[in-house]
């Protein structure tokens, strides 16, 4: 017996299964879910801070509330252009057949390719009527609100896009048939009869959505650092993230700000949680009055060009409010006048993120795995469906606030001395697991059982099941979600910023070019980080292909 | 091999106290309704469900705690489970793979296993690229590549066409012979267990109501399900009047006297009398005890189904030879009758007759 055979028989050993188990669900617990949430402590711990600070502060109350009002305003509005803008556009990719639907389908993912800071600077220059707004620039919109709004709509739609397809080819369409066969126009089929089930999709969508805008920082803070032409100061418009980066950034030498940091994280995450459990019980338990039918105004909608004009529509708002501001930053290269900087310094910036964000991904991986296969397969267990609930939270907690959360929970352990670098991986990993997560559960969850049990009848163990069977069939959503996570830790500023301030990643270096001006290095420092990001998708997808096929 | 698997399992009834012996090399289905736990006591078998309580024995050896990749019982489920990344050759390698077998060993096995079911062509295919019956062949070549002890299939034929399902129980009864192998096979087809099994194992509610070959199952039925369940019966209910070594006699409460076959139902006691679809008679309506009306004529090719409500006791099926259809049309005056060496006496069962025969 050699020693490969030993190690295989000893990690198939039930205490091993049982031990490993254990150990992802306690580095669950105690890496991410506890660090992120570990800021409500604060609450109790500090509370006469806070009143001393903040509560008997009405200036400061003032402008908490204001921001975290902004912040949920924004995100109620971005939600609800997104289902509208992008319903049409699912439809047509779960539905119709027609030419340049894998070009469509590519697109609507592109703005994931592209990092939060560059994002939300390629987006600015392209609305925001700037000083000095760059060529073909619309230079139209000097409400830092509304070019917030055009921002977040560009974070989030791909992910509505994505719900809603994922659920709307999971429908059967028989459904809809045995409506219009009994007479209903299209359009009212689709709207009594297919739109009721996928209530689903919507909530995942809607959550996805209104979470991604809520904790949105980085993108943010250089849209509105490139409107004002100067970095943000406190008088500024604020949302809830950007005010907790610049009270972060400004504790380092005033420490008196840490309770009004804590407090605004707190009402976030503590809002935040509250407002999608009832955003969930909204949309799943709501019943909208929709029974009601208009047959002929209803059928004169499905017919001609209504329908034609709908999904134009729909994709020419792809086109327009999320694909081109996403990559205008490209102009750049032509018509900027070119700078010299320290390259060696952005290089730098590229390797530690990249080093980031693999050891982030990686982690995820092998950690994030066994969870989700965990909570798959004791589905009626308490504690499984608790892990599922749980593995949310990360998501709809604000970057910025996660990141204060993390490091204040980390430096209490270490007093300070932490490693910087670890410090980053750590927060990346507390709100990228969850895409990898969800991706792997929703992939295990369509798997037939089935096959990993003939497997083990067939006298494989179950690591080798693991790996011969079940991997190989759901190896295209553990790229989802790798890529996912990848691409998230590249392009995050908000909580990399809030757990070291000084740091020195890719985006938080073109966060300082913008802050400092030098437009033309920040949409340089951009077009690599973009064109790098996107060759390394591409590479991973191409990698993984051609093994499957 | 495989001998005296006892459990009892108090889940739901899934298995309820479930007794079961499978002797060595022999064939035998497991028959049972939907939801009868067929499935459960096969998984349990293999491992893949922990019983309860009772346990689970391979010969004198007791392996209810065994993982299920050390039993050496190969389950081929219902929707075969060949893995979809993996061609044909490597799907029915995978056991030997994982067991290291030698290059050179595997490979005269495949060629000589492919053979056997005639894919010898289709070794780089993937599964998704066979026909139904293709797939079917290749997932039990699979199984019979790592020479299990026991070979557990679970409804293997159920998603074939019918045409195709009848041609392939003769083939897979065969080559279980050809190799000697110890099957378990689970249906909730009767035809389907009375032409393959060596024995039928009739399950019901997580228990096993009768063990048998098929002719015992079918013409010796344990209960009035069981005579039900295989092969259609009819029943009639009443009190025995009459009990002795040449027969049995139960009157109902409208008067009507019918024979059976001797019985230990003491007389006085309420009793079911079962008679199969296929040994019911129609009679000239002068000769006949039952008297009713045809109400339904089914034609099913070389035979005629013909129901007959008789008056104040039911209704009543009979299968007449087509060439006789022509004599009888619905509504029709007709007598019902069986030769009382054909109709089996029971108790009158606890739950009521119709609880009885529930197959749900």
């Amino acid at each position: 017996m050699g020693s490969g055979d030993r190690l295989l028989e000893f990690i198939s050993r039930r205490g091993f299964r049982k031990g490993w188990t254990v150990f992802n669900i306690a580095f669950f617990l105690l890496f991410i879910i506890l660090p992120t949430v570990f800021i409500l402590s604060y609450a109790v711990t500090d509370w006469s801070k806070i009143q001393n600070y903040v509560l008997n502060d009405p200036a400061t109350m003032d402008l908490i509330i204001g921001a975290v009002a902004v912040s949920f305003e924004i995100a109620a509005i971005v939600t609800v252009i997104d289902f509208i803008a992008g319903l049409p556009v699912a439809w047509m990719m779960a539905r119709k057949e027609f030419r340049g639907k894998q070009f469509l389908d590519t697109l609507i993912d592109m703005p994931l390719a592209v990092p939060t800071a560059a994002l939300g600077f390629s987006a600015a220059i392209f609305w925001a009527a700037t000083p000095n707004p760059p060529p073909f620039s619309l230079a139209v919109i000097s409400s830092p609100m509304l070019l917030i709004i055009l921002l977040h709509v560009v974070f989030s739609y791909p992910y509505m896009v994505r719900s809603l397809t994922a659920i709307l080819g999971g429908i059967d369409e028989t459904y809809e048939t045995a409506g219009r066969t009994l007479g209903a126009s299209r359009l009212t089929a689709v709207r009594t009869i297919t739109l009721p089930l996928f209530r689903a999709g919507l909530v995942t969508g809607a959550i996805l959505c209104f979470a991604r805008s809520l904790s949105e920082t980085g993108g943010t803070i250089i849209a509105l650092a490139t409107l004002y032409g100067r970095k943000m100061v406190e008088g500024d418009f604020q949302t809830g993230p950007t005010l907790i980066g610049l009270w972060k950034d400004a504790s380092v030498s005033d420490p008196s700000l840490l309770p009004a940091l804590a407090f605004v994280s707190i009402l976030l995450i503590v809002l935040a949680l509250v407002l999608l459990l009832v955003l969930k019980v909204v949309i799943m338990k709501v019943r909208l009055p929709l029974r009601k039918v208009w047959p002929t105004p209803e059928k004169l909608l499905s017919r001609g060009l209504f329908p034609k004009f709908k999904d134009s529509s729909a994709v020419l708002f792809l086109a327009a409010i999320v694909l081109v501001p996403s990559f205008f930053i490209f102009t750049y290269v032509f018509t900027g006048t070119p700078a010299q900087a320290d390259w060696g310094l952005f290089i730098d910036a590229l390797v530690t993120s990249f080093a980031v964000a693999s050891v982030v991904t990686v982690v995820d991986l092998v950690t994030g795995i066994p969870l989700a296969l965990y909570i798959v397969k004791n589905r009626s267990g308490r504690l499984a469906q608790l892990l599922d609930v749980l593995v949310n939270v990360p998501l709809i907690v604000p970057t910025a606030a996660l990141g204060f959360s993390l490091g204040l929970f980390w430096s209490t352990l270490d007093s300070g001395a932490a490693v910087p670098i670890l410090l980053i991986i750590l927060a990346h990993i507390a709100f990228t697991y969850p895409l990898v997560v969800r991706n792997v559960v929703g992939a295990v969850e369509g798997v037939d059982p089935a096959f990993e049990e003939t497997a083990r009848t067939l006298g494989a163990r179950p690591l080798q099941s693991f790996r011969r069977v079940l991997l190989p069939m759901i190896k295209g959503s553990i790229l989802a979600g790798a890529i996912m996570a990848f691409t998230r830790s590249l392009g995050e500023t908000g909580a990399t910023l809030a757990v070291v301030a000084n740091a020195n990643t890719a985006p938080v270096y073109i966060v300082n070019l913008v802050n400092s001006q030098s437009y033309y290095l920040a949409a340089m420092a951009c077009i690599i980080l973009i064109i790098i990001s996107y060759m390394f998708m591409l590479l991973l997808r191409r990698f993984t292909r051609e093994e499957v096929v | 091999m495989l001998k005296g698997i006892t459990k009892r399992y108090s889940d739901v009834t899934a298995a309820d106290g479930l007794d079961l012996t499978v002797n060595d090399q022999e064939y035998l289905c497991l028959l049972g309704p939907t939801g009868a736990g067929k499935t459960t006591a096969l998984r349990v078998i293999a491992g893949l469900t922990a019983p309860d309580e009772g346990t689970v024995h391979f010969d004198q050896r007791d392996v209810t705690s065994v993982e299920p990749e050390h039993r050496n019982a190969v389950l081929l489920s219902q929707t075969y489970s060949l893995f979809p990344t993996m061609t044909v050759a490597e799907n029915i390698m995978f056991g030997p793979d994982i067991r290291n077998v030698p290059d050179r060993d595997k490979e005269q096995m495949l060629v000589s296993l492919l053979d056997l079911v005639r894919l010898t062509g289709r070794a780089g295919s993937y599964p998704r690229e066979l026909s139904g019956g293709m797939q079917q062949r290749c997932a039990l070549v699979r199984a019979i590549a790592t020479s299990p002890d026991v070979l557990l299939l679970d409804e293997p034929l159920r998603a074939l066409d019918a045409r195709l399902r009848i041609d392939l129980r003769r083939e897979l009864k065969s080559l279980a012979k050809t190799l000697g192998l110890t099957v378990v096979h689970v249906t909730h087809d009767q035809d389907e267990a009375l032409v393959m099994a060596d024995r039928i194992a009739i399950i019901r509610d997580g228990r096993i109501v009768q063990v048998g070959t098929p002719s015992q199952v079918f013409n010796e039925p344990a209960s009035p399900f069981v005579a039900n369940f295989v092969g259609q019966s009819n029943f009639f209910t009443g009190t025995v009047v009459s009990s002795g070594p040449d027969g049995s006699e139960v009157e109902d409460d409208a008067g009507h006297r019918m024979k059976s076959r001797p019985t230990d139902v003491p007389v006085g006691e309420k009793a079911v009398l079962a008679v199969k679809v296929g040994h019911t008679r129609l009679l000239k309506l002068e000769a006949a005890k039952l008297q009713g009306r045809i109400e339904r004529m089914l034609f099913e090719g070389r035979v005629v189904h013909v129901d007959v409500d008789v008056d104040g006791v039911g209704r009543f099926s009979a299968k007449i030879p087509a060439s006789h259809g022509g004599r009888y049309q619905v509504g029709d005056e007709i007598g019902v009758g069986w030769n009382r060496n054909k109709a089996k006496l029971f108790p009158y069962p606890e739950g009521g007759l119709e609880n009885e025969l529930r197959v749900d």
